[in-house]
């Protein structure tokens, strides 16, 4: 079941389009990323998501309210940890959190329990006490996303959760998010990071320049892409070419490449099907394989594939 | 939060000091008999509450510039994802605003009320509770003219202005009596009016020409009610329309 559909959902900051017609659902417990480079929208489709901006036209359906005729009952469904920390900029992490708490109406023994777990968790309890102006960016970040562990709600929105996080608390967030989702939230979580994208979300949006180019699981959208699978063999001998022919015509197979005689490199779709099909035609070819390496495409290579451009340069555009 | 502006408290302790020890008590001596007559007998007194006022209303405006910088921080945006309403979110702010210059001003207000003598506690709870109104009026007001202009510094010289009017048009420092019609007509619909005479009717001053309590206190009603209203408006449409980025 649907628990957020968009319904031509656009924001415009005077002549500039941040968000261009998006039409979404999402379902109720899934954790759906949202990837895109920087100037995606990725942020301006949560903030409208969150009731905190409102659209310049379309609207979005967050449970069964619509954002722009009832926000208020809108909101009350929804949390979210933002890009950048928002702290109220002299108070301590346990301040910021109890605070949050509070507001989110949580008693008062939830409160600290909740607060002293999550402080806990993302190993800050020890510098609850002092202030966020000393945290390094890693730190007031981890602060951030504590108030959407706290507050539990039915929606939890992460907007790059894990920037400026050493890969051990990047690991810890991650499995904290997937813990909000066993316990019945809904995440939504906006990235750049291809990987982050790739291993947490069922399903992904990828947005460019305000639109929706795409959206589907990892599995199916970098199966999407013909030929995305790669498979390089190195042969003990040169292959002969009907051996070569021969391996053109297994279904799944899109091209071969001989980048040396010994040297192939072969294009095709869902390689690990397609794999045992071609060591069986290299034994009856009575050619050894010295070696094999297997690679699927990235979500990167599925953005390039909608739009011509890595991440990277799109975000540079 | 409460000691975020401590610097500023000091600093208006210190102004207030000045206003009171040196200021008030020269003028004091200045003026004739006819205004201590006309100001229930010692316009020292009469001086001392109304700059009170003064400075409840010039400590709670700074609640404006609380709104710039949570856009700067971009605490904004936290604040309207938060799950209360809108109109939650500007009362709590109103009233979070009024309530701290009020804790700011109140051992200066007990000392003026130590000065000036207390006759009647249950006059002086009506007076206090009327103040606590204006305070939150007053912090109302600041964030509509906040949400109102996008320009930190255009917001900081309109204060100005307002300031310069807003406390010389009223009976802060002296009264009606002494006024051109003009400016008293003006003058007697100013809250910063209705605060300053509700305070000294609070405190026993038995000035001649005081606004009736029961005046002020509507018209501290009506402006804490109008400015809440505004707030709420204004942070809806120019929040929400996403004008502060």
């Amino acid at each position: 079941m649907a628990i957020i559909r968009t319904f031509d959902l656009t924001k415009k900051f005077g002549e500039f389009t941040a968000v261009d017609h998006l039409n979404l659902s999402i379902e109720e417990g899934e954790i759906f990323g949202l990837l895109g480079p920087n100037g995606a929208g990725k942020t301006t489709t949560l903030l409208m998501l969150t009731t905190v901006i409102k659209p310049t036209e379309g609207t979005a359906y967050v449970g069964e309210y619509d954002i722009t005729k009832e926000p208020d009952k809108a909101r009350r469904l929804v949390g979210m940890a933002f890009q950048e920390p928002k702290l109220m900029w002299v108070m301590t992490p346990w301040d910021v959190l109890n605070w949050h708490a509070k507001v989110c109406g949580l008693s008062s023994s939830e409160r600290k329990q909740r607060v002293k777990w999550a402080l806990t968790e993302l190993g800050l309890w020890e510098d609850r006490h002092k202030s966020v102006h000393t945290f390094s960016g890693g730190m007031r970040k981890r602060v951030e996303v504590a108030k959407i562990l706290i507050q539990r709600p039915k929606i939890a929105i992460v907007d790059e959760p894990t920037t400026q996080i050493d890969i051990v608390g990047k690991h810890r967030i991650w499995n904290m998010i997937r813990a909000l989702r066993d316990e019945g939230s809904t995440i939504i979580l906006a990235t750049n990071e291809l990987y982050e994208a790739d291993i947490l979300s069922d399903r992904v949006a990828i947005m460019h320049r305000g639109k929706l180019l795409v959206c589907d699981s990892p599995k199916k959208l970098k199966d999407s892409i013909v030929g995305g699978d790669l498979i390089e063999l190195v042969l003990e001998k040169e292959a002969a070419e009907n051996t070569v022919e021969e391996l053109k015509k297994i279904e799944k197979v899109v091209d071969v490449l001989a980048i040396k005689p010994n040297h192939l490199r072969i294009y095709l779709n869902h390689a690990e099907e397609v794999l045992p099909q071609i060591t069986e035609l290299f034994m009856k070819a009575r050619l050894p394989i010295r070696s094999i390496r297997m690679s699927e495409p990235s979500l990167d290579d599925v953005f390039a594939h909608y739009t011509g451009l890595t991440i990277e340069e799109a975000e540079k555009q | 939060m409460f000691l975020h502006y401590k610097f500023v408290l000091i600093l208006r302790a210190l102004w207030f000091l000045a206003q009171i020890a040196l200021f008030g008590l020269i003028v004091n001596r200045m003026v004739k008999e006819e205004v201590q007559v006309v100001t229930g007998g010692n316009y020292f007194y009469f001086y001392a509450a109304g700059i009170v006022v003064t400075l409840l209303y010039s400590m709670t405006v700074f609640i404006g510039y609380d709104i710039y910088e949570e856009a700067d921080h971009g605490v904004t945006e936290y604040l309207l994802s938060l799950p209360v309403s809108r109109r939650e979110l500007v009362l709590g702010r109103a009233i979070g605003g009024g309530l701290r210059s009020f804790l700011y001003v109140a051992p200066l207000m007990f000392v003026v009320l130590l000065l000036i003598g207390i006759t009647d506690p249950f006059r002086i709870l009506i007076a206090l509770t009327a103040l606590f109104l204006f305070a939150f009026g007053v912090a109302g007001m600041s964030i509509t003219l906040a949400m109102s202009i996008k320009s930190h510094d255009r917001f900081d010289i309109l204060l100005g202005v307002l300031n310069a009017f807003i406390v010389r048009l009223s009976t802060t420092m002296y009264p009606v009596a002494f006024m051109p019609p003009q400016y008293a007509a003006m003058a007697q619909f100013n809250p910063l009016t209705f605060a300053a005479d509700i305070f000294r009717w609070g405190a026993g001053l038995e000035a001649v020409l005081l606004t009736s309590p029961f005046v002020s206190v509507f018209g501290i009603v009506v402006f804490f009610s109008v400015f809440t209203f505004l707030g709420i408006v204004f942070y809806e449409k120019r929040l929400e329309g996403g004008g502060w980025r």
